[in-house]
């Protein structure tokens, strides 16, 4: 096999089944330039703030993934993170007990998990516009939270949760550089995840879904079920990412996170997922969260107000997707092309 | 359908009534969507005057529904015709917005150096704002149109990023001033309705006509419908879809001018919370969120129900975020509702089709008078 015979069929495994290649390359390019324009760019104390910055994000993108995958898309996570964890805490606060960090993790989970239950039940039996019943029920759920459990910002969090968000993994005094302990548990979840996306019956069937719901009826899953396991897992997913911002934040407030919904979408779709469903994978996710992130971070050091932060992103939205449409645009016409020749 | 002339009286008669029964039933189904919101504008209105008749039957508050009722219902008839192409337009409130802010800063500019000139520009003012909204619409429809962008999307992005230059540009803060004459349309009333909501009527109208008697709305059905039959049958998706988000991007920045005609401000996050309400509408009147199926009348009426309700939920005490619960427990239930009638419908249709095709290849009648054969034979090899 000569030398550019096996450069082209390396090139193909570099680029990846979903653009992870180009993903990646761009990411080196903007550090690149960055560390160029800004000599503070480049130190461990930015890499640290950028992955901390990145934790809640990547879990929660990680929950989005799996919905879009799956053919739908999904704007109730942020509010079921936030209802699942300030509902935790605030049960642990006005009882003044303290569960320990796993009994606090499962009941967070197990309320997630309700609330997916719902989204799924709802989207699964009807068959409904997954958008406009997420719309509907982050309005719920929001709702509820606010007027039956609590609106008011809880400063003091259960000593399990407090101890845990200053602890540090890594810690660099010198430079004021830590890595939160937290990096641990979103790493397991994210390496969970992408092992159940490819190794298990489940993740195929949340593909075969996402690909052609009828197909994959035929060719025996279980749709529904699958679909309402799937939303439950979702906000069980979103819980934990609600739980590691309340920690981090090292407080409790019902109005945050609600509002990031999109850089979220954002950064699953700039990560190579297809909105249509069927595509998608957990490393582009996980690329596309540090992109959106970095671009963020390199915003405010060059001095450009963070005003101008939500229309980038919008702005990297539609870049990144409209690239993905026209590519898909001209794939159809070069099938079109071939049928008719052969013809 | 070669065999058709060939079928028996009885078979004609009996595809006759078929078809007529249909029709009917087609009608009925519009009527019942219309009529389902005039019963629940009833039962909610009478329920919040019998709960606190003194303060919600108060002539005031009455007037009040009738004022905020048209921005809501203008941009709930815009996501309308977005639905009815089979997409939506979660840009409408920042188009909107940008709108708004556009006519306050413009006007606040020229009272600065001519106070008389700005008030004799105010029509030119208002028309700017609106080519605002439209060229929102136009870049939505770019990116929907020619570069092939997922609605939900395409302007889920356009959202941000209108949002996001209405934010750098007010810096985050509400700004203050709009013409005279704006503020004095939007306190006058004729017998007592508020020229406001003529107004609304007014664009319910014409958008009505727009989708029930032009070519234009007819091919926005039948592209919401089916995209490739749509194809198939010659209609231009992307002069539908241009035409389509042009007219959003029209009606959004209408909506702006309302936002500035009730309150003489303009802010980036004025409204943020009319995108859930609009959809919810814009679905409760009857609109096919899957594209194909919509009427402008349903959705006016939706638009006062929820204006009822929510004047109601303040009438007896409740929350803001109560009425978003109601909001996303109505849409939800409307959804489901809809989802389990057409479900009983479909069923019902693919009945009268094998009906049809018994009838058209003659089986169970008379087979003398088919001399069609080969027809027939190819039916039952079937």
């Amino acid at each position: 096999m000569t030398l550019a015979k096996r450069m082209k069929s390396l090139a193909p495994r570099l680029i990846g089944a979903n653009n992870e290649g180009v993903l990646a390359v761009i990411i080196v390019v903007l550090v690149i330039v960055m560390s160029v324009l800004s000599p503070s760019f480049f130190t461990v104390h930015t890499l640290f703030s950028i992955v901390r910055s990145a934790l809640v994000p990547s879990i929660l993108a990680i929950a989005v993934l799996l919905v879009i995958i799956s053919g739908g898309i999904d704007v109730s996570f942020a509010a079921i993170a936030i209802f699942a964890a300030y509902t935790t805490v605030h049960l642990a606060y006005t009882g003044q007990f303290d569960p320990g960090i796993i009994g606090i993790l499962l009941f967070a989970c197990a309320i997630g998990a309700v609330l997916g239950l719902v989204n799924g039940a709802v989207i699964a039996r009807f068959r409904l516009p997954t958008l406009i019943v997420t719309l509907a029920t982050q309005g719920i759920f929001r709702g509820i939270l606010l007027v039956y459990i609590g609106s008011r910002y809880i400063a003091q969090l259960p000593d399990s949760m407090a101890g845990l968000s200053t602890a540090n993994l890594i810690a660099i005094e010198s430079s004021r550089s830590y890595l939160p302990l937290l990096v641990v548990p979103v790493a397991v979840i994210v390496l969970i995840v992408a092992w159940m996306l490819r190794r298990t019956m489940f993740g195929r069937g949340i593909y075969a879904i996402g690909g052609d719901t009828e197909a994959a009826r035929r060719a025996g899953f279980p749709v529904m079920r699958f679909q309402i396991i799937l939303y439950m897992m979702v906000g069980a997913i979103a819980a934990i990412g609600g739980l590691i911002h309340v920690i981090l934040n090292r407080n409790a407030n019902p109005q945050d996170i609600v509002g990031t919904e999109l850089d979220v979408i954002a950064a699953v779709v700039l990560g190579g997922a297809s909105i249509f469903g069927g595509r998608g994978s957990v490393l582009g996710t996980v690329l596309g969260v540090v992109l959106v992130q970095l671009i963020n971070n390199s915003l405010l050091l060059m001095g450009v107000p963070t005003a101008w932060q939500r229309a980038a992103v919008g702005i990297l939205l539609v870049v990144g997707v409209g690239i993905q449409a026209l590519s898909a645009r001209r794939a159809s016409r070069r099938t079109f092309v071939l049928d008719t020749v052969e013809a | 359908m070669p065999t058709r002339t060939h079928q028996s009286a009885a078979g004609r008669v009996n595809t006759r009534i078929d078809n007529t029964v249909r029709t009917w039933m087609s009608h009925i189904h519009v009527d019942r969507g219309i009529g389902r919101m005039l019963v629940l504008l009833v039962i909610a209105f009478a329920l919040f005057a019998v709960l606190n008749p003194r303060v919600f039957m108060n002539p005031l508050n009455l007037q009040n529904i009738m004022v905020s009722a048209p921005e809501v219902g203008i941009l709930a008839i815009a996501m309308t015709l977005a639905m009815l192409t089979g997409g939506i337009d979660l840009s409408l409130v920042s188009i909107a917005n940008l709108t708004a802010i556009t006519i306050s800063t413009m006007y606040t500019g020229l009272v600065a150096s001519d106070p008389a000139l700005a008030e004799s520009l105010g029509g030119v003012i208002v028309l700017v704002g609106v080519a605002v909204g439209v060229l929102a619409g136009l870049i939505n429809a770019f990116l929907i149109s020619t570069v092939g962008i997922t609605p939900i999307l395409a302007t889920l992005a356009t959202m941000q990023i209108f949002n996001g230059i209405a934010i750098v540009w007010t810096g985050g803060k509400t700004l203050y001033g709009a013409p005279q004459a704006l503020s004095a349309v939007g306190k006058s009333t004729v017998a007592g309705v508020p020229v406001l909501f003529l107004l609304f009527l007014v664009v319910a109208i014409m958008i009505g006509l727009l989708v029930n008697r032009t070519p234009f709305g007819r091919k926005t059905q039948l592209q919401g419908a089916n995209p490739t039959a749509a194809r198939f049958s010659g209609i231009q998706s992307a002069s539908v879809l241009y035409g389509t988000y042009l007219t959003t991007g029209l009606l959004g920045g209408l909506a702006g001018v309302l936002f500035i005609t009730r309150n003489p401000t303009a802010s980036a996050d004025y409204g943020t919370s009319y995108v859930l309400l609009v959809i919810v509408i814009a679905v409760l009147g009857g609109t096919n969120p899957m594209g194909g199926f919509a009427t402008v009348t349903g959705v006016v009426l939706a638009t006062l129900v929820l204006q009822v309700v929510q004047s109601g939920f303040n009438a007896i005490r409740l929350s803001s975020y109560e009425y978003s619960i109601a909001q996303g427990v109505i849409l939800i239930g409307v959804m489901v509702f809809d989802q389990l009638r057409f479900r009983r419908r479909s069923r019902y249709v693919a009945s009268t089709q094998t009906r049809n095709i018994a009838s058209m290849s003659n089986v169970g009648e008379d087979a003398e008078e088919a001399p069609d054969t080969a027809g027939a034979d190819a039916v039952e090899t079937k």
